[in-house]
């Protein structure tokens, strides 16, 4: 089997936590012999290349970030130039997002059903999971604890050419925390988590408090 | 305040609002975005950690987002392509992370950002062409959470006395 595989994020590449995912993805895709080519939709000047290849390709595979519920603007944009397809391509997204419920994902998983339908292609899954705001903060080994697990998945693709399996959908992993864990978590963002938050901005150089409002 | 956002080149719809908003009293706002530059969110992220509430991006964003936090209802007017709103209209929401901060709580039993401003703004749509409007209406119910507010509706540019409606 070859892929076209479309990185839907408009962050630059190097940046890209949705690349970070694909890159172990790829790696256990690979594995039995299934190629790929990779695109970046966030690089306009690739997109002349990725509408051939989206016209020439009948495995497709984007993998996006959530964006307001729903799939990026950029993305959009891009979509909005191909071609509806007329063949059985079948089309599976990896949808990935900051917030770590599964519930957070839904609504956009629901459109990628309608945009499928919108291309004139046959949809072949959608693997979903959060939890992953903090990958481009991270290296080496606390990258690969987030990102490592989507090797399975890519496995799995390159076996099934979709996502429509029980071991893709328990990816996901929690739909919403038990009142417990919210209760842990929801004092964590309090504390912890709000320090970790200044430190990474620190770290950008910012010089104002997180909640400064500029427009008041 | 109204806050109506025009993202199509079509003036007439924005032509009936004011009409009909000016007949009824209503304060409204309109923006038309054909003449202005208004990029895609890039997902820097540095509205939340580096330039806290300012956008990375220096273009006419600016000019809605300072509005937007002073506003009561916006409305966004968009095309739609691919069973959707089209990428201008989608843009206007993606950029609107600003008004949200880093940290995070829980809203019910899910994640959200915590917002910056004290004031909440509504959102609602109206919309030119066939979208899957059973799924916009779902989606703007789901957006209107980023705002931490509600969801005005989702109209077609043949209903705008029933969108005028919920103005107020």
């Amino acid at each position: 089997m070859h892929v076209l595989i479309i990185n839907g994020s408009p962050r630059v590449k190097a940046f890209s936590n949705t690349d970070k995912i694909l890159e172990q993805f790829t790696k256990g895709m690979a594995e039995n012999g299934t190629t790929f080519e990779q695109y970046e939709v966030s690089d306009k000047k690739q997109w002349d290349a990725m509408r051939k290849a989206f016209a020439e390709n009948n495995n497709i595979l984007i993998a996006l970030p959530l964006y307001v519920e729903c799939i990026p603007g950029l993305l959009i944009e891009f979509l909005e130039t191909v071609e509806k397809k007329a063949d059985d391509t079948r089309l599976a997204f990896i949808l990935q997002g900051g917030f770590a419920e599964g519930i957070q994902l839904r609504c956009g998983e629901e459109y990628l059903k309608i945009l499928t339908e919108r291309l004139g292609c046959t949809y072949a899954g959608t693997l979903v999971k959060g939890d992953n705001f903090s990958i481009r903060f991270f290296e080496g080994e606390k990258r690969d604890k987030v990102t490592a697990p989507y090797a399975a998945m890519g496995r799995r693709y390159a076996q099934d050419g979709g996502f429509d399996s029980e071991e893709c959908r328990k990816f996901t992993g929690p739909e919403v925390f038990p009142a417990p864990v919210r209760l842990l978590v929801g004092f964590m963002f309090k504390t912890l988590a709000k320090k970790g938050f200044r430190s990474m901005a620190t770290g950008w150089g910012c010089t104002k408090p997180l909640d400064y409002k500029p427009y008041m | 305040m109204i806050l109506i956002v025009n993202t199509t080149s079509d003036h007439s719809v924005t032509e009936e609002l004011k009409e009909q908003t000016d007949s009824k009293g209503i304060k409204a706002e309109i923006i038309e975005t054909d003449s202005m530059h208004i990029s895609h969110c890039i997902g820097c992220n540095y509205c939340w950690l580096k330039t806290p509430g300012e956008c990375s991006i220096k273009d006419d964003y600016e000019i809605i987002l300072k509005k937007i936090i002073h506003a009561d209802q916006m409305w966004i007017i968009s095309d739609t392509a691919l069973g959707f709103l089209d990428h201008k209209g989608k843009n206007i929401y993606d950029r609107i992370l600003p008004i949200a901060t880093m940290y995070l709580k829980f809203k019910g039993d899910q994640m959200r950002h915590v917002p910056r401003y004290e004031s909440r703004t509504d959102v609602g749509i109206i919309y030119k062409g066939e979208p899957d409007a059973e799924y916009l209406k779902r989606w703007n119910e789901r957006a209107a959470l980023n705002f931490e507010s509600r969801s005005l509706g989702v109209f077609k540019t043949d209903e705008i006395k029933e969108a005028v409606s919920c103005m107020c």
